[in-house]
């Protein structure tokens, strides 16, 4: 059975055009202008993927209590906000309210759909008992790459998927210095300076947040970010 | 000129009123004057008519004789009209101290040699008289022999006059040399023989004079009644017939001629009505002073000398010199109102009115000028106030606009007055600049988010279009529009750049660092990432802790060396510096490369300002020096711009606070 993308978008343009690429890439699609419609269907069945915008028609916050709504359906549905909002203060709030990431619309099609690609595979491998296959181990660190999910001695630390993929170029290779090209590569995503910059704020923050102790992304400034050990 | 000059002027303008307050004091002056004339002509009226036809307390005449006293009047040719003196004169001989009046004289001749002159005076009930006798050969009495001797007589002088009773009398004077003379008369002896009695009220001094002698007598008014005469004898040589001539019958020596004089009580009579400053005078209707009571000189019993201001005053007021005295003249009439029996002189000093307008005029400059003192100082004040107030608006409004379109705070006042409203007028205008202006920094940042969403869809649907069948033909636009597409897209981000750097900055935490190593490594990366330019890096020596965001930091120091490298040709290098200042870190950047534009190159900081060509495609939206200015502020800092000398390029330098 085709997994289920729903698409929340209030631009009918932008919908159609996403729509097909999710539906050239085998995925069934489903479009819905505004926060009511997609709320109905939803109740009756959930999708396998929700990419919503924040602002729905005439709700200009309508994304937020749909994600709000949907995580509270579902507490493992991957949600990506697909806006073109790119204040620190929305993605700050978005991903508080449980989604998997923020992007903002000048993400190209291909990037996105690596990045619903890559969400599918997390759904695929927390379903399946847990294994030592993909782990990378950096000192307190493990980071399992089929789940994309990050510990810090042993604790989970949330991330989004473009922080988790972030982390996880740092520390392939600790001690190297990962400029902010590569690291908008490895995360799939275009970001200026100041995105990233507060990308990796927000990683040390969560890291923190386990163990205020944590120092091991570092700056290299006018370079980039290196992980130390 | 300033608004305070401007103002005290026109204060100053109020000194027309004590110039309108001495116009107005010589008007009164002249109004005074005229009112002290009216008043002075009818007190010599009113004492004119208190005389009228007492010829008894003009003239000085025997009881009884008032009724003919008209006749007296007439000046005849023998009749003599006495100055009257106003200090008694030596008797010495000599003219000194009599009045030069030639016109006083009354001259007497027999012919051409002979010929003598009389002058007389009153002062103080005494009769002066002053001969000048014409002689060609001045001949005295031989010394011891007696006066009556004919064969020794000399040269003699008779005096013939009636007493009060209008008896006659004769006295003559002669001498035997220059000297003191007292006059005798002839008397009969105790057995009928002649005798020269000494007359001792009558004295005298015999002086020899250039052609002839003098002769200066005083006599007793007491003992004068209206007649009086003088006879002259003049021998040629002792004991020769005498040449007589004069006003005294040359048979029998009685007195044809008159002495006109006050009556005693003349000058008694006018004192009780003088008064300090003033001087009375009694004349003959030819004008002779009979009497007189000055006290012109009496001005200090007016009262106490004007003060010292008042005379400072008066020096604005009057024309130089002194006032001229007001002056009545009335005739007296005698009792018919006919004829003239003598005229009434009445002449009072300036001063007196002087004194009643200086003392207005002192109270009136005094008002005025405090008047004009107290408003200069007022508008002064005011003007003072005014122009503190204004060169507070100006300072508010300097600062609020210099702060490039931030507005701190605009005071706000609560005058109700025109300038209170300028301020709040100007208040709100730079409220609504600040709106503006916030607008217009936000415009960018708008319009990036504007344009995302329709560029979305170009570029979703080009993307969508990519994976289509299109003939190989099209793929070439297809291409074209994407490179299009992207280039918008790096537009936009941009744009965006400024608002994104802005909410940082309210994100930003502040940490104390290191601000040398930080410098270091970013050169050594900006080393790696232009490697057509060579970066020459200039630190100090110790550590330069700094309380503030190192990510701001090193991204302020980017958007300096994307500047400096825009701006410089390949090869060039590009100098970073940091120096220690008292209370400040100072990062320059110096590039080789065009002068500044000329524009103020504050403005380089400005967002969208952007008046230099970059040296590439990249978009250029001016928001690179914008955000150095930005981070700048965050770090209570400031950026400036400025040139090389030499034309050698251009110098960025951002101050930050330690």
């Amino acid at each position: 059975m085709k997994r289920l993308i729903a698409i929340v978008e209030d631009e009918a343009a932008i919908r159609d055009n996403y729509a097909a690429a999710f539906a050239r890439e085998g995925y069934a699609v489903r479009t819905f202008a505004n926060r009511a419609q997609a709320m109905g269907a939803f109740a009756a069945r959930l999708p396998d993927l929700a990419i919503i915008d924040i602002s729905l028609e005439d709700e200009p916050e309508g994304g937020f209590e749909l994600c709000r709504q949907l995580r509270a359906l579902s507490p493992v549905l991957p949600i990506i906000f697909l806006t073109a909002r790119d204040s620190e203060l929305d993605a700050v709030s978005g991903l508080r309210l449980g989604a998997d990431d923020f992007l903002t619309k000048d993400l190209s099609l291909a990037h996105l759909s690596a990045r619903v690609n890559a969400l599918f595979r997390r759904v695929d491998a927390l379903r399946k008992p847990e294994q030592a296959g993909d782990v990378l181990r950096r000192g307190p660190l493990t980071l399992d790459t089929e789940r994309m999910q990050a510990q810090w001695d042993g604790k989970v630390v949330l991330l989004s998927l473009t922080e988790f993929w972030i982390v996880h170029a740092l520390a392939r290779h600790p001690g190297h210095v990962r400029n902010r090209q590569q690291l908008m590569d490895a995360a799939n995503v275009v970001l200026d300076d100041n995105t990233i910059t507060s990308h990796v704020k927000r990683i040390r923050r969560k890291f923190q947040g386990v163990d205020p102790a944590f120092d091991a992304v570092q700056t290299v400034y006018g370079m980039g970010y290196r992980w130390v050990e | 000129m300033s608004l305070r000059l401007k103002l005290l002027l026109l204060g100053l303008l109020t000194l027309v009123l004590p110039w309108a307050g001495c116009r107005y004091a010589r008007e009164m002056e002249s109004a005074l004057r005229e009112g002290e004339q009216t008043s002075l002509e009818s007190v010599a009226e009113t004492l004119a008519t208190s005389l009228e036809g007492r010829v008894d307390l003009l003239y000085r005449a025997p009881p009884g004789a008032g009724a003919d006293g008209s006749s007296r009047l007439e000046a005849g040719p023998y009749d003599l009209r006495p100055l009257a003196l106003t200090a008694a004169p030596l008797v010495d001989g000599y003219s000194e101290g009599w009045p030069r009046d030639p016109s006083a004289w009354s001259w007497y001749e027999k012919d051409a040699g002979h010929r003598f002159g009389v002058l007389t005076g009153v002062y103080e009930r005494v009769l002066y008289l002053l001969l000048e006798v014409r002689d060609a050969h001045p001949v005295f009495d031989a010394p011891g022999a007696s006066p009556l001797d004919a064969r020794s007589s000399g040269d003699r002088v008779w005096l013939g006059f009636q007493d009060p009773d209008g008896s006659e009398h004769q006295v003559f004077l002669a001498a035997s040399g220059p000297g003191a003379v007292t006059a005798r008369y002839v008397a009969a002896g105790e057995y009928g023989q002649q005798l020269a009695a000494l007359e001792p009220r009558i004295r005298g001094v015999w002086q020899l004079a250039p052609g002839g002698y003098r002769l200066e007598l005083r006599v007793p008014l007491s003992m004068l009644g209206t007649g009086f005469g003088v006879l002259v004898d003049d021998r040629d040589a002792r004991g020769a017939a005498p040449v007589s001539y004069g006003s005294l019958q040359p048979d029998d020596l009685r007195t044809i001629g008159h002495l006109i004089v006050a009556a005693p009580e003349l000058t008694s009579y006018l004192a009780q009505f003088s008064q300090p400053g003033m001087k009375l005078a009694v004349t003959t209707p030819g004008g002779q002073v009979l009497a007189r009571v000055d006290e012109l000189k009496r001005i200090a019993e007016l009262g106490p000398a004007p003060p010292l201001i008042a005379r400072l005053y008066r020096r604005f007021v009057d024309q130089p010199g002194t006032a001229p005295p007001i002056e009545a003249q009335v005739p007296i009439y005698d009792r018919e109102h006919a004829a003239a029996i003598g005229a009434l002189e009445v002449t009072q000093t300036a001063d007196r009115w002087l004194r009643l307008r200086d003392r207005a005029l002192t109270r009136m400059l005094n008002l005025t000028l405090a008047t004009s003192v107290v408003v200069v100082i007022a508008m002064f004040a005011f003007a003072a106030w005014l122009a503190l107030r204004l060169s507070r608006l100006r300072q508010a409004s300097e600062s609020a606009l210099t702060r490039t379109g931030l507005i701190a705070s605009f005071p706000d006042t609560e005058a109700r007055d025109e300038l209170g409203a300028v301020a709040r007028s100007f208040s709100s205008l730079l409220g609504r600049l600040n709106e503006y202006t916030g607008y217009l920094r936000t415009l960018a940042g708008k319009l990036a988010h504007e344009i995302r969403t329709p560029l979305t869809i170009v570029r979703s649907s080009l993307e969508n279009l990519e994976a289509e069948e299109v003939p190989a033909s099209a793929r070439a636009y297809l291409e074209r529009a994407r490179q299009g597409s992207e280039r918008l897209n790096a537009i936009l981000l941009a744009m965006g750049a400024a608002t994104r750097v802005e909410e940082a900055i309210g994100a930003a935490e502040r940490s104390r660092f290191d601000l040398v190593p930080l410098v270091e490594s970013a050169v050594a990366a900006y080393r790696g990432a232009f490697p057509e330019r060579r970066f020459a890096a200039e630190l100090p020596a110790q550590s330069l802790a700094l309380e503030g965001a190192a990510d701001l930091i090193v991204q302020m120091l980017d958007k300096l060396i994307e500047n400096a490298v825009d701006f410089s040709p390949p090869g060039a290098t590009i100098t970073v510096r940091l120096r220690l200042e008292a209370e400040s870190a100072v990062l320059e950047v110096d590039n080789p490369g065009p002068p500044l534009p000329s524009e103020a190159p504050g403005r380089l900081f400005e967002s969208l300002w952007q008046s230099r060509g970059g040296g590439d495609n990249r978009p250029h939206f001016g928001l690179g020096l914008y955000i150095v200015r930005l981070i700048a502020e965050f770090h209570g800092g400031s950026a400036s711009a400025g040139n090389l000398p030499e034309g050698g390029g251009a110098r960025f330098s951002v101050r930050l606070a330690r």
